[in-house]
């Protein structure tokens, strides 16, 4: 989506620590109105606390944090009213129905949409009368996006929206967004799962260790670092790790997930050199394939970790 | 405003479908005025202590303290002065006290000479002990009946003995009355404490931080909390009350003013303790059992169930501790009229008290998440 006028979020030089902990430690970062801006990371990275400053529920140490141009500190009250937000792994009032809910959360903004619209914004109006206790993973997490839109909001904060849901479900949720997103909503979102940012986000910033380590499009993060493509097959022993260095093409060989990864600007030459190895030691590399790098590839070589750890 | 009543009828929502809140909260106390009242209601058969003044005081006065006195007459006489008696009666030791007027022989002697004369009995009872009341009346006018009987000589005589029935308020409530402002006070006692649960959970959930993220003012939150309470506090008066009266036909004699003061406080002051407590406890099994070490002993340490006067000297000193004896005394001093443990004002103080340190405890402890 294209950027225009003034951000909607605009961080600078944030801090926050616990106890020892620095949670987020020097974070700048802004998002265009209309923007998918998502925030990748392992569990502790930052990424929750980053977002609940952003949504007024933590004080940041130091820096600023500026929603709609204003400040989150001074401006709490106001910004509420327009911002609509998804917490990590709530759950609501069990006894109270969807409907319910709705009615409830729409009575805290000045301005709110018709409970049945955003019921069946979210599909869930066949579960209009069930007890938020009642309700599946997925329709939950339904639920609460139906209450982070209650109030029509200009900016969208979703924080891990699909962790635990099944694949279904997770998709059902990316439609959702994508639909809000061609609505001109600005969304920030978190997750740990590399192929939702690739889904949903116009820019990624990619956070561990309460620092952003890289941000930009999800084809920048990956041309930035990689120029080559991945040729990976089934780690053998048999093969000598410092000879597959060394094959024509290859900047770099790597062992992910018991499968050896090799980066190659010279994809022919590589597979033609490896087969040769290959055959001279009398083996055969098993599962071999082919595949541009992904954003997992990026954080891997950013953090030398899993995203999922 | 909106607001408040929405959030407050959302919270009645979600504690009218919680089938184990909605036992404790309703069906718990009045379970107990029920159970209580039909184990002490049964204890009518034992006698009842009158005042006994004799201002005659010839042979005749004793014969008829004897009669009144005899095993098969449900009264004990406790034989005094009439400001002796009176004061008795005041403080609940006796029932009812009879006078029998000086000039007593003097007029049996008339009358058996063929002057007729009359004396009466004067006989102060307490019209709210209705049951007391009406044993004490019919075994005196009975005894008076049958006196006159024995002196005059044929009908259309007029009796020599006559009862004037007197009244005066006295203290000594029955175990029933006693008890049910009493459990009115457990009541308002646990709503507040059990309070805690609730919060903890909604924190644990994070539901309270949830709402924190939208414009909805957080007092809103803490008010409708303190509204809901309040709500259930009436509706348990009412119940307890009610049940009250209609099983075990008790009267409410005192203030209602006062009484709904006490109510009101009491449950404000108990409900501060929840928040407390919540301000403290992370997790809702940690709520749930330190909500019934806090609740277990203060409801038998408190003088709920057995008078404050019946309690072993160390037992009593444990229990001016404890804020459940103050609302108890409250409440059973402005409704019945029980006797003391404290004067009302030093309940309603320290009940205030306790509602004020543990507001302020709380508005410096509680957590949102």
């Amino acid at each position: 989506m294209t950027q225009s006028g003034e951000p909607v979020i605009a961080v600078a030089d944030l801090f926050k620590c616990y106890g020892d902990v620095k949670a987020v430690d020097g974070v700048s970062f802004q998002v265009g109105r209309g923007e998918v801006f998502g925030m990748l990371g392992p569990n502790g990275a930052g990424k929750t606390t980053t977002i609940e400053i952003l949504e007024g529920l933590r004080e940041p140490d130091s820096g600023t944090a500026t929603v709609f141009g204003m400040d989150i500190s001074k401006h709490a009250p106001s910004i509420k009213q327009r911002i609509g937000v998804q917490l990590q792994s709530v759950s609501l009032y069990p006894r109270l129905t969807v409907t319910e809910l709705l009615d409830l959360f729409g009575s805290f903004y000045n301005h709110h949409l018709p409970t049945k619209q955003l019921i069946d914004a979210v599909d869930l109006g066949e579960r209009a009368r069930a007890r938020s206790m009642e309700l599946s993973g997925g329709q939950q997490q339904r639920l609460s996006i139906a209450l982070a839109l209650v109030n029509d909001p200009e900016l969208i904060f979703l924080d891990e929206p699909t962790t635990g849901l099944d694949p279904q479900a997770r998709r059902s949720l990316w439609d959702l967004v994508k639909g809000l997103q061609a609505k001109g909503k600005s969304i920030m979102l978190t997750t740990h799962y590399m192929e939702e940012a690739a889904e949903l986000c116009d820019r990624v910033a990619i956070m561990d260790h309460g620092h952003i380590l890289e941000m930009g499009t999800v084809a920048e993060l990956i041309g930035r670092r990689f120029k080559e493509r991945a040729i990976f097959f089934d780690t053998s022993l048999k093969l000598p790790a410092e000879q597959l260095g060394k094959l024509d093409g290859v900047t770099r060989a790597a062992v992910e997930d018991g499968q050896t990864v090799l980066y190659s600007s010279e994809v022919a030459g590589t597979i033609g050199a490896l087969l040769a190895l290959a055959d001279s030691l009398s083996v055969e590399p098993h599962n071999l394939g082919i595949r541009q790098a992904t954003l997992e590839d990026v954080f891997l070589d950013l953090t030398g970790r899993a995203l999922r750890d | 405003m909106k607001t408040l009543v929405g959030l407050t009828v959302a919270n009645l929502k979600s504690l009218t479908r919680d089938r184990a809140a909605l036992f404790w909260t309703l069906f718990f106390p009045i379970m107990f005025v029920l159970l209580f009242g039909v184990l002490f209601s049964g204890s009518g058969g034992s006698k009842v202590t009158v005042g006994f003044v004799d201002q005659d005081g010839t042979t005749t006065s004793s014969g008829i303290r004897d009669a009144l006195a005899a095993d098969r007459s449900p009264l004990t006489l406790q034989i005094g002065s009439l400001e002796a008696e009176k004061a008795a009666m005041q403080n609940g030791d006796v029932s009812a006290v009879i006078v029998i007027p000086k000039g007593l022989e003097a007029a049996v002697a008339q009358t058996r000479t063929g002057h007729p004369a009359s004396v009466a009995i004067q006989l102060y009872t307490d019209p709210s002990q209705t049951q007391t009341t009406q044993v004490v009346q019919v075994a005196v006018s009975s005894a008076a009946d049958n006196f006159s009987l024995a002196v005059i000589s044929g009908p259309g005589q007029s009796a020599v003995l006559t009862v004037t029935q007197l009244t005066l308020a006295s203290t000594n409530v029955s175990t029933v009355t006693y008890l049910v402002p009493s459990i009115l006070a457990m009541a308002l006692m646990q709503l507040g404490v059990f309070a805690a649960v609730p919060l903890v959970q909604q924190r644990e959930k994070g539901i309270l931080k949830r709402i924190g993220a939208t414009p909805l003012a957080r007092w809103k939150l803490v008010a409708s909390n303190i509204l809901l309470r309040l709500i259930v506090a009436a509706v348990d008066t009412v119940l307890i009350i009610g049940v009250g009266i209609a099983a075990f036909n008790i009267q409410i004699v005192g203030n209602l003013a006062l009484a709904a003061g006490f109510v009101f406080l009491g449950a404000g002051a108990f409900l501060a303790i929840g928040f407390m407590l919540a301000s403290f406890l992370k997790t809702e099994e940690q709520a749930t059992g330190v909500v019934q070490v806090v609740q277990m002993p203060m409801m038998f340490l408190s003088g709920i169930f057995f008078p404050f006067a019946f309690m072993p000297d160390f037992l009593r000193s444990v229990a001016r501790l404890l804020p459940l004896t103050y609302l108890g005394d409250g409440l059973r001093q402005s409704m019945v009229n029980a006797p003391q443990v404290a004067p009302m004002a030093v309940d309603a103080a320290i009940l205030a008290g306790w509602l004020v340190v543990c507001l302020a405890i709380s508005a410096r402890s509680f957590r949102w998440e």
